[in-house]
């Protein structure tokens, strides 16, 4: 790693895309924060700061705030990741794109091209929704976040944001193309670290005026220090299963070392168990306020975040998502097929459908590892921070509540920067930027290894 | 002055705005900007100034001392104006900029082509056409020209060459095989002379000294292969005196498309014979013609890969008396059984190669011509020999490997000429930062291409097709018929034998003949049934020899062209068509396809067309318009396929080729003594000591120089082996998330540091175990032996397709999305809201009047605009 960084420097052609990539990106955060006309400033602030906890300060987090203040990046560049990943799924399903996907160059370049349109044409049914949304909602405080509604301001919000996608979309591709790195995944990692210094820096204010103790603020640094370890070392984690294959000349293995494996990932479906899991806990919530009834409002009561039903209800759709998720990405019977095919097999065990049994048991095991882990994850910290809410457990709640510690029923009463969900997001997001980073270095074989040392150590 | 020079047009917000418009349009669209020439005014008006020059009152001898007064000028001038670019060959894309020849053609290409004109002229009678000057003078400028079949690409080609030549570095000319580089080189060769250059040319099978002769030529006519397999041949040499070329300087690349795309599908892999065990071969072999498709063994729908089934394992098993054949000690067993599958029932008889004088010989897939020593890797030849009873010969390894992109990297200048390069123009500015330009035809092309005819099957088709010969040869009209095999070319032939129609047939059995058949085929009557190899750069006169019956041929319609199939390019296709229509004569040109046809199978011709269409009378061609446009298709995802392989290719060679070019530049300036070792005096103290005083010390240098070629020879070709079995088998890596083209390009950069060790350790031992004495050293003990024989290996790639779902996972961006998810329902609440509002408002309103919502907020809307 530090080999890498002392390398950026030593490379003109790497720094040129080093400074290329860090000026494009301080143009895209210059435009995060351009307002879009017809806001009004300091209602849409009220209304972000009340909205943090939901699922909007969610989206702004991924927006780098952008959307929170309402700016012309506020769409960033999601609506080209949906686009791009639609187009990827449709390649699967519909015929005509399969057969283009396979087409070379030219197809790809087509898909390329639908790829755009579809940004354009979600960018506006997206700006679409919120402009409608910013007409109807007002500010905590009564004041309209748009005092003047109407069709001309819909058209300019739908213009000005789609346009500001457009633009991210090809900021993302210049940088892409002549800096460093997935200028897609930069953009959306600039946007969620680019809050972290005003976090640390508000944290050191509270410690200084005292609202915070330092024990507490030790406390917390630590902890998010041996969780974030904890994810990265998790997220790398995998069981690897070793796998001949009969082409190979046999004889002695002389570099490398390594032998040939099939890598099971711990965590075969990323985040994506936790996100889902989080959706579908959602529900109860957006559906209780639509509906005026005692017993949806107690259902709803009992499901909303922190309380101990919806601890137990998430933490089993975790559970569900990550072997439901694993089970539609990874088929062991489609791999040990693949396998058979190009001659590949696990040393005394038949190809086909033994093959595929052997996996499926390990990825079963390891699979439930993986979930506990995500599930201790996706709660504890706020579970730590916000505390271990036991009083309303029916019959033994009080009885709990006045036997815990108070730490652990209210937690450390911190604000923590990042939630548990948006914790494994981050770190996942920060791992794959890194690992971009570091292929396109290994690319251009500035992997340092300094070119041709012993060679020119015996010359002459 | 300056407003001259500005559009003085006023720049109206409206006009700025339709610009920005158009140029985000352009954007999206992902245009680029046009990649093909057609625009060349400049080179007309300096044609026009080549060809105002007359040189016919000069004598001969005069023509050649201007020639030699010309070329010590430019060398002079290229001297003086830069070093030459054989420095370090640029690692990035495209051509240096500043280029120092540029400068050359614009001074000196006036005078240059006046003299290759009157040598022309004077030698072979030929009188260049304008557009083959064009087409010279865009070539001397690193252009891949287009000019049709027939209108005197190898003449044009002598105008760059001889300009380029001047300079006295080399010039190749790259032909599309070797019976063209000797007729090419045969036929300019007196204009050269004239000229007062030297010309030689390149053919397999040629010495070591012929060889070097040929390529201290001004200019070299070769086959790129030749070339490149003399490359990794130079790289291997343990004398100075036994390599061959020279400093690559310029190639001009005849049928350009096919050498730098078509055959770019393929390295050049020079490999050295290793013992193997053969015993059990000819068992496997008919334990592999027992087995049942299907049932036993399948085969992958490219059919490039073949199987075994569960009932198949088993029935292996017991034949082999083996309990499991995946348990490791079976492990070289099951590779033997799994490549006796291959040569049984991937690769045919007079399809893949003929058997010859008692031995396999590749055809090659593309010339349809016999590839002399070539054979398959890693046993498969073995396999095949074992097949066809043949003696089986030694096993190989690889001992050097180069990409026909990297061959073509190596050459400082590059220029091209074919007569399909604009189709492939995108490409060939990718991967060689060569632009393309169309010449325009001397005369109009008035050949007709039909539309192709297309039945069910393959019988319906061959019936067809013997009919259609037989009509049109009963007018005596000359027919090309264009085949896929060997095989098939036979078939065809004995059904037209039957029919007592005589042909002539034009395969890789009968390539002695080749010329004859050529010159005989647009003769009156004549019928000639061929492979791949009259695709290209076959000149077929009307009339054949005799001159007298040209008129005839010209009055039936010229010469047909007859195709089998659609070829992996619709430029090849092309090609073939383009056999017909030379230089404005008539011609037509008519496919006649079967929907069963291999290439179209596995590009899944049936999933692309409905079934219920095709289930019609077999014996008629199927008219569908539907059906012709899949076919298209089915010929674009196969080129597509092809592309995606050639460029993952090129990405994995790419990670070797730095550490190639590095070892290679190390091995040649020990090979030259200008790099001297001292790593046995420091890590062999002893020995060295000892021996010094009994055999001097430039004995035991000699002997550090020929270890340190032999362990760097000896350690590539175990990297270079290792590194083709990781090929193989990491694409596992994807399953975790990572992208298998970055961790192989990690570890061959792991495994060449460890190499650079190895081959130092190796040097170590292999001076230890040496004999040295007095009398002399004893390199028979040396198991650092080179090999007996080199060859060439065909290798193809495996293709992995990877699963979307799964390389969505692997990203973070994904679970953005999925959280994106949210947004729809954002959008339904905010609507709900709307709705809830407006309800309310309304309800709110009544009372005064039934103004609507929308009504208000349009006016709400236009006073927040006050």
């Amino acid at each position: 790693m530090i080999e890498s960084l002392r390398n950026i420097f030593a490379i003109p052609d790497l720094r040129k895309r080093v400074l290329f990539t860090f000026l494009l990106l301080a143009v895209y955060r210059f435009g995060a924060f351009i307002p879009v006309p017809g806001v009004d400033p300091n209602a849409i602030e009220e209304f972000t700061k009340q909205a943090s906890g939901t699922i909007l300060g969610f989206l702004n987090l991924f927006s780098g705030g952008a959307l929170g203040r309402m700016t012309i990046f506020a769409l960033g560049i999601m609506p080209y990741i949906s686009s791009s990943i639609i187009l990827q799924l449709l390649t699967v399903v519909w015929p005509y794109l399969e057969k283009l996907s396979k087409e070379g160059d030219l197809g790809r370049k087509k898909i390329t091209q639908y790829t755009r349109y579809g940004t354009v044409v979600l960018s506006i049914i997206q700006s679409m929704g919120i402009s409608f949304f910013l007409e109807q909602t007002s500010a905590p405080g009564g004041a309209p976040l748009v005092p003047a509604p109407g069709w001309g301001f819909r058209l300019l919000t739908i213009l000005t944001l789609t346009t500001g996608t457009a633009f991210v979309m090809w900021l993302g591709e210049q940088i892409t193309e002549r800096g460093v790195g997935n200028g897609i995944s930069l953009i959306i990692f600039a946007g969620i670290v680019v809050g972290l210094p005003a976090a640390i820096f508000n944290t050191i204010e509270d410690i200084r005026t005292g609202s915070m103790s330092i024990f507490t603020a030790v406390i917390f640094m630590v902890f998010a220090v041996v969780v974030v370890g904890a994810i990265v070392l998790m997220e790398r984690a995998q069981r690897r299963i070793p796998v001949q294959y009969a082409k190979r000349v046999v004889g002695r293995k002389v570099y490398g070392g390594q032998s040939t494996y099939l890598p099971l990932r711990l965590n075969t479906g990323g985040v994506i168990p936790v996100i889902f899991a989080a959706s579908i806990l959602s529900f109860p919530q957006t559906i209780g306020q639509m509906i005026d009834s005692p017993v949806v409002k107690a259902i709803t009561r009992a499901l909303s975040w922190g309380e101990p039903l919806y601890n137990l209800v998430y933490v089993i759709s975790i559970i569900f998502f990550c072997y439901f998720y694993t089970s539609i990405i990874f088929n062991p019977q489609d791999t040990a097929e693949n396998m058979r095919k190009y001659g590949g097999f696990i040393p005394g065990i038949r190809p086909g459908q033994r093959t595929a049994d052997f996996i499926d048991t390990i990825l079963t095991r390891i699979t439930l590892v993986g979930a506990i882990y995500l599930s201790l994850v996706a709660i504890l910290p706020e579970v730590l921070l916000t505390g271990f809410k036991v009083a309303t457990i029916p019959f033994i709640g009080g009885w709990l509540d006045a036997a815990i510690p108070r730490f652990i029923t209210e937690g450390l009463g911190v604000k923590f920067y990042f939630g548990g969900t948006s914790l494994l997001i981050v770190v996942g997001v920060a791992m794959d930027t890194v690992q971009q980073i570091e292929a396109q270095m290994v690319m251009r074989h500035y992997d340092g290894f300094v070119k041709g040392r012993r060679i020119r150590g015996r010359r002459g | 002055m300056s407003s001259q020079t500005t559009d003085p047009r006023p720049t109206r917000p409206g006009r700025a705005l339709a610009h920005l418009l158009t140029w985000m349009a352009a954007a999206l669209r992902g245009e680029e900007p046009g990649e093909v020439a057609t625009e060349f005014t400049s080179y007309y008006e300096t044609a026009a100034r080549v060809s105002a020059r007359d040189l016919r009152q000069l004598t001969d001898e005069q023509l050649r001392r201007r020639s030699r007064h010309f070329a010590r000028h430019v060398q002079a001038v290229l001297a003086a104006a830069t070093k030459h670019p054989h420095g370090p060959p640029a690692a990035t894309a495209g051509r240096p900029e500043a280029d120092p020849t540029a400068d050359l053609v614009s001074r000196a290409a006036v005078p240059a082509f006046a003299l290759v004109r009157e040598a022309a002229r004077r030698t072979l009678g030929l009188e260049p056409f304008e557009v083959q000057i064009v087409a010279g003078l865009a070539m001397a400028q690193h252009h891949i020209v287009e000019m049709p079949t027939g209108e005197g690409k190898t003449l044009a080609a002598v105008f760059p060459v001889y300009l380029h030549a001047l300079a006295g570095y080399g010039v190749h000319v790259l032909t599309f095989n070797d019976y063209l580089a000797r007729r090419d080189a045969a036929w300019m060769g007196p204009i050269y002379r004239l000229l007062g250059l030297s010309v030689g040319c390149v053919q397999e099978g040629m010495s070591v000294a012929e060889r070097r002769a040929a390529y201290r030529c001004d200019l070299t006519y070769l086959t790129a292969k030749e070339a490149g397999f003399d490359l990794l041949r130079d790289s291997l040499c343990l004398q100075p005196e036994e390599q061959v070329h020279r400093p690559l300087h310029l190639a001009v690349i005849d049928e350009a498309d096919s050498i730098l795309i078509d055959e770019a599908r393929i390295p050049l892999v020079i490999a050295g014979s290793s013992e193997e065990d053969h015993d059990t071969l000819p068992r496997l072999a008919a334990l592999a013609r027992r087995l049942v498709p299907g049932e036993d063994f399948d085969t992958d729908q490219a059919r490039r890969n073949v199987f075994l089934t569960d009932e198949g394992i088993a029935r292996v098993e017991r034949a082999l008396a083996c309990e499991n054949l995946f348990a490791p000690p079976s492990l070289s067993l099951q590779a033997a059984v799994r490549n006796a599958l291959h040569a049984e029932h991937l690769l045919s008889r007079d399809v893949d190669y003929i058997v010859r004088a008692g031995a396999i010989e590749l055809v090659d897939e593309i010339t349809g011509r016999v590839a002399e020593r070539r054979h398959w890797p890693n046993g498969l030849q073995a396999a095949v020999e074992a097949k066809e009873g043949v003696h089986l010969g030694a096993g190989g390894t690889i001992l050097g490997s180069i990409t026909i992109q990297h061959l073509m990297r190596q050459y400082p200048h590059l220029a091209g000429m074919t007569a399909t390069a604009a189709s492939a123009a995108a490409e060939l500015w990718d991967v060689y930062g060569l632009p393309a330009m169309v010449v325009p035809p001397n005369r109009p092309c008035r050949r007709v291409d039909e539309p192709d005819r297309i039945f069910t099957c393959r019988a319906a088709r061959d019936a067809a097709l013997a009919e259609e010969i037989a009509r049109e040869h009963a007018s005596g009209r000359p027919v090309l018929v264009g085949t896929a095999s060997v095989a098939e070319s036979e078939r065809l032939a004995a059904a037209l034998q039957s029919r007592n129609i005589a042909c002539q047939v034009l395969n890789a059995k009968h390539d002695a003949r080749e010329a004859e058949i050529v010159a005989d085929a647009g003769d009156l009557g004549a019928v000639t049934i061929s492979t791949n190899m009259a695709g290209r750069g076959t000149d077929i006169r009307l009339g054949g020899r005799h001159e007298r019956h040209r008129d005839g041929v010209t009055d039936l319609g010229g010469l047909l062209v007859l195709g089998t199939h659609r070829h992996p390019s619709l430029r090849v296709d092309r090609q073939l068509r383009g056999r017909a229509g030379r230089q404005g004569d008539p011609g037509a040109s008519r496919f006649f396809l079967s929907l069963d046809d291999e290439m179209l199978t596995a590009a899944g011709i049936g999933d692309l067309i409905p079934a219920g269409l095709v289930a019609t009378d077999v014996d008629r061609p199927l008219e569908i318009p539907l059906i012709q446009r899949e076919v298209a298709r089915a010929q674009r995802i196969i080129e597509g396929e092809h592309a995606s392989a050639r460029r993952r290719l090129y990405a994995y060679a790419d990670a070797i080729e730095t550490r190639r070019r590095e070892i290679a530049a190390w091995r040649q300036e020990v090979l030259d003594g200008r790099s001297v070792g001292d790593l046995l005096e420091e890590r062999c103290r002893q020995r060295w000591e000892r021996l010094r005083p009994v055999v001097g010390e430039a004995v035991l240098r000699g002997v550090e120089q020929r270890l340190t070629l032999l362990a760097i020879d000896r350690c590539w070709a175990d990297y270079l082996g290792e590194m083709q079995s990781l090929r193989d088998e990491i694409h596992l890596v994807s399953l975790d998330g990572r992208e298998p083209l970055v961790e192989f390009t990690r570890a061959a950069g792991r495994a060449y540091g460890q190499m650079l060790d190895r081959i130092d350790d190796t040097i170590a031992e292999g001076f230890e175990a040496l004999d040295i004495t007095p009398a002399g050293v004893d390199w028979a003990g040396c198991d650092l032996r080179r090999p007996a024989a080199t060859w060439t290996y065909m290798i193809s790639d495996t293709e992995f397709r990877p699963n979307v779902l799964r390389s969505l996972a692997n990203h973070a961006t994904f679970g953005l999305w999925a959280a994106l998810l949210l947004a729809p329902l954002l959008f339904i609440w905010g609507l709900y809201e709307h709705w809830r509002r407006r309800r309310s408002r309304n309800a709110a309103a009544c009372p005064n009047g039934s103004r609507g919502p929308a009504a208000s907020g349009a006016i709400e809307a236009g006073n927040g605009e006050q």
